[in-house]
């Protein structure tokens, strides 16, 4: 069994922080391929998740979108992508694997959030002579905002949970100590790498949940007013 | 498609590993997370959630191999990946078993208690029967992220259906690893089909039942 003493000693090594798979470099690629296709995804799903929620057409579309996805194997889907756009745009075919990972929570959270505002409120909105536009932006998007960050939470573990698996298919990120470490029987690498992406992860959800509850808004005086 | 035909057998024991590395965590984690749901008191919820939570976002590879380091298991085999996969299980399912057993009725347990039942002969005859649809509607979530996450356990060397991923794309075989992407999507749908019906018949009352107030 792999001591304390040799995890410490694997992170306290500079040489293992330097460099092109140093872990400084790898903590930055990780975090650039989980963002952005994070951020690409909630641009694409957070109006098609608020149209559809607005409108109430198309309720069925997200509910299968979002129970389909959970039965795609993240890393086959990633690896398909891969070997069918060519290795040399890999790069791109991992973003889109993991656009594609992303949308379902986040449009399933979006709906879900305006779905769940009172029919009183809008309708209140509505009478008081809001415009449509007036209405989504500061009613619906301000008391579901809670909701879409917690469909983007959902996505963050998601994405991040697949980027862990990007040096299998010859890119960095944080999982580069995991495979690396596992070929060369090096388990103080893995061993520590892994820790670092349980810290990172974790801590990164306990942000997206802090920010997900400074946006909830109670409504329990609106419903006590019904 | 043509590999899938020469490669048959090779599918369905990929399959059958597949299948026993999905189902085992689900019967655990089910186990534990209905029996969590019940038995923590309603002050350290909160708490058991938050911890659970913070553990769903662990991504499973690193999970699989930190566990050996926690629990001194082997670093490569399927032991870290069921016990990782039973904990995602309970992870995913705790919230929604709860929610479950405080949809029981309260007059249910009311009747249940009168009639001089203990309190596990009520647990296992009253309020497990009632929860039923909501834990198998969790249950069901459940089953599909752990048929597909199962996958990932093929980089720690367990040979189940992500084998095909991890092979296919080493030589360079797109169709081994559609293949793959399709085998474990029809277990995801026939598991889940499976636990519908389940349901079904596990809640004969269900179909007939009269609305109360």
């Amino acid at each position: 069994m792999l001591s304390i003493a040799e995890i410490w000693q694997w992170l306290f090594d500079v040489t293992n922080w330097e460099g092109r798979y140093g872990l400084v470099n790898l903590f930055f690629e990780h975090m650039t391929l989980s963002f952005s296709a994070i951020l690409i995804a909630a641009l694409i799903a957070v109006p098609i998740g608020v149209a559809i929620g607005h409108l109430g057409k198309g309720e069925a579309v997200v509910v299968a979108i979002s129970s389909i996805s959970r039965a795609i194997p993240t890393m086959g889907l990633l690896f398909a992508l891969v070997m069918f756009m060519g290795i040399e745009f890999r790069g791109f075919a991992v973003t889109l694997a993991l656009v594609i990972i992303a949308i379902p929570p986040i449009l399933a959270g979006s709906y879900a959030g305006i779905k769940a505002i009172p029919q009183t409120i809008s309708q209140a909105a509505k009478a008081q002579g809001m415009t449509a536009q007036q209405l989504i932006w500061h009613v619906e998007l301000p008391l579901s905002a809670a909701s879409i960050i917690g469909g983007v939470r959902i996505a963050y573990i998601q994405v991040v949970s697949t980027v862990v698996l990007a040096p299998l298919i010859g890119l960095g990120g944080l999982g580069f100590g995991i495979i690396q470490g596992l070929a060369l029987r090096d388990f103080a690498q893995v061993t520590s790498s892994a820790l670092i992406i349980v810290f990172i992860t974790i801590l990164g959800d306990r942000l997206i949940g802090f920010a997900q509850k400074l946006t909830a808004v109670k409504l329990a005086a609106v419903e006590i007013d019904r | 498609m043509e590999w899938a035909l020469k490669n048959l057998e090779l599918i369905f024991d990929l399959t059958m590993t597949h299948l026993w590395v999905s189902l085992v965590p689900l019967v655990i984690g089910s186990v534990i997370a209905i029996f969590l749901a019940r038995i923590v008191p309603r002050r350290f919820a909160g708490s058991v959630n938050g911890t659970l939570g913070a553990l769903y976002a662990i991504p499973s590879l690193a999970l699989f191999v930190a566990l050996p380091a926690l629990i001194g298991t082997n670093y490569v085999g399927p032991i870290n990946v069921v016990i990782a996969l039973s904990l995602y299980v309970v992870a995913s399912m705790f919230f929604s078993a709860r929610d479950a057993f405080s949809q029981v009725p309260a007059p249910a347990i009311f009747i249940a208690r009168a009639q001089g039942m203990s309190p596990w002969q009520r647990i296992i005859h009253v309020e497990l029967p009632l929860a039923i649809p909501g834990l198998i509607a969790g249950l069901r979530v459940a089953a599909a992220s752990t048929v597909s996450m199962a996958s990932i356990g093929a980089v720690v060397g367990v040979r189940n259906l992500g084998y095909l991923f991890l092979d296919g794309f080493q030589r360079k075989i797109a169709d081994e690893i559609v293949t793959g992407l399709f085998a474990i999507f029809v277990i995801a749908i026939v598991l889940d089909a499976g636990l519908w019906f389940l349901s079904k018949v596990l809640t004969p009352w269900s179909k007939k039942s009269v609305q109360h107030a």
